[in-house]
């Protein structure tokens, strides 16, 4: 069994020129599309190519506060107004600008051992299928799950 | 702050990339974990030197591609953009500090404190007000401006003549428009900008500022919640820009609110 098995052949993508607004919108397309939370996606170019992935995560680490913890010690605040006006300030941020460009990949006939392997050992929840150049599909975690422990269902 | 340790302050995330990789990947580190500085290291991870948002700039002034790899002539050796804390092992960092956190740590000294103008309003002698700072003693009164026509060029000169993190926008009537900082400069580069586009395309609006009368500690919180590292000040009218108030100052101050803690440190010298 392999990669090409098990992988979501559709696969919602980004551009490495979007907002980060429009990335966000994105996501929730997908998830509702999906009929599943997709945590993470995958930015293509206009070659096609895979250039890098943009995960929820990326987005929070970027949005939150450099000083947070100075936040958790005000008690009258008004956190919810302020947290508004400094996301009026990530209008000028791209996907580009914060998505992680070191991307791990698979190949379609990589074997879902060899998947299991590597998200367990890099703490990966996705992993895009390249065929050559071009993305054919992604493998997510519950796609290996449900793979794997399909006796039990 | 005697007896106060490096580690109390730091951060222990230490963003480092080697040093045969892009300017685009360096930018997109700088801008994803908003640092100052990357720590650059060679082929056995040891620390050979350090990147910071002002060699970016510099590279975008010099023209060079943003594809290219990172060279000895943009790396600054032995310029202290930030700290990078050691560890046990020589190679090994596992931390940052710079003015910001400096800054943070004394401001939640400040709100412990019974004498600290962060909880004013729990004084119970109200003639302490007299030793609290306020922005004008901190601040700089030196403030490079540039018209919002202008150029990037033109704005990147006044940043790396004068030194300020920030160039102040105005208008032809010399209202303050925005603000142009090193990261909006290293954007502009990352998103393939030329150095002859006007400041009005990628400044920042509103003008973040406070009075020059405000609390020093009203004015420090007021930089963490929103998140910036300076405020530009005003005498009365928010138009008549006086002064520029960076979080490296109020580091200078080595006080988070009042003159209690410089008053203890001149008695404590020996």
């Amino acid at each position: 069994m392999y990669a090409r098995d098990i992988m979501s052949p559709r696969f919602h993508t980004l551009s490495p020129a979007n907002s980060i607004a429009e990335a966000v919108k994105m996501f929730h397309i997908a998830s509702v599309e999906e009929q599943k939370r997709i945590f993470g996606l995958m930015v293509i170019d206009e070659k096609d190519q895979l250039v890098g992935m943009l995960s929820m995560y990326d987005i929070i680490v970027f949005i939150q506060p450099k000083h947070i913890h100075v936040w958790s010690e005000i008690e009258d605040l008004e956190a919810q107004a302020i947290f508004g006006e400094l996301l009026d300030r990530v209008k000028s941020v791209r996907v580009s600008d914060i998505m992680t460009t070191s991307v791990v990949t698979v190949k379609p006939q990589t074997h879902v051992m060899a998947i299991a392997d590597l998200m367990i050992k890099r703490h990966i929840r996705r992993l895009p299928v390249v065929d050559g150049k071009n993305v054919s599909g992604v493998v997510y975690i519950s796609d290996l799950f449900y793979h794997l422990l399909e006796k039990f269902l | 702050m005697e007896g106060l340790l490096v580690e109390e302050a730091m951060r222990r995330k230490v963003i480092q990339l080697s040093h045969d990789v892009s300017l685009d990947k360096c930018i997109n580190q700088l801008i994803k974990f908003k640092v100052n500085a990357l720590l650059i290291t060679d082929e056995t991870r040891c620390p050979v030197g350090a990147v910071s948002k002002t060699d970016i700039v510099g590279a975008f002034y010099g023209g060079l591609p943003i594809v290219e790899s990172l060279s000895m002539d943009i790396m600054r050796k032995d310029g202290v953009h930030q700290l990078f804390v050691q560890g046990a092992e020589p190679c090994a960092m596992v931390g940052t500090l710079s003015y910001s956190d400096v800054v943070a740590l004394l401001y939640r000294y400040c709100r412990a404190c019974p004498k600290g103008a962060v909880r004013r309003s729990e004084l119970t002698d109200r003639s302490d007000e007299t030793q609290l700072l306020i922005v004008r003693d901190a601040m700089s009164t030196s403030v490079i401006s540039c018209r919002q026509e202008d150029s990037l060029a033109r704005v990147i000169e006044g940043l790396t003549a004068h030194r300020p993190g920030a160039v102040l926008i105005q208008d032809a009537k010399g209202l303050p428009v925005g603000v142009i900082s090193k990261t909006d400069i290293i954007l502009a580069y990352h998103h393939g900008s030329s150095l002859e586009v006007e400041a009005r395309s990628i400044l920042q609006t509103p003008v973040a500022s406070c009075d020059e009368n405000s609390l020093l500690s009203d004015a420090i919180r007021h930089m963490f919640l929103k998140d910036v590292q300076r405020l530009f000040t005003y005498a009365g009218d928010p138009s008549h820009i006086v002064g520029v108030l960076s979080l490296s100052d109020a580091a200078h101050i080595r006080s988070g609110s009042c003159r209690a803690c410089i008053t203890s440190r001149i008695i404590a010298a020996p």
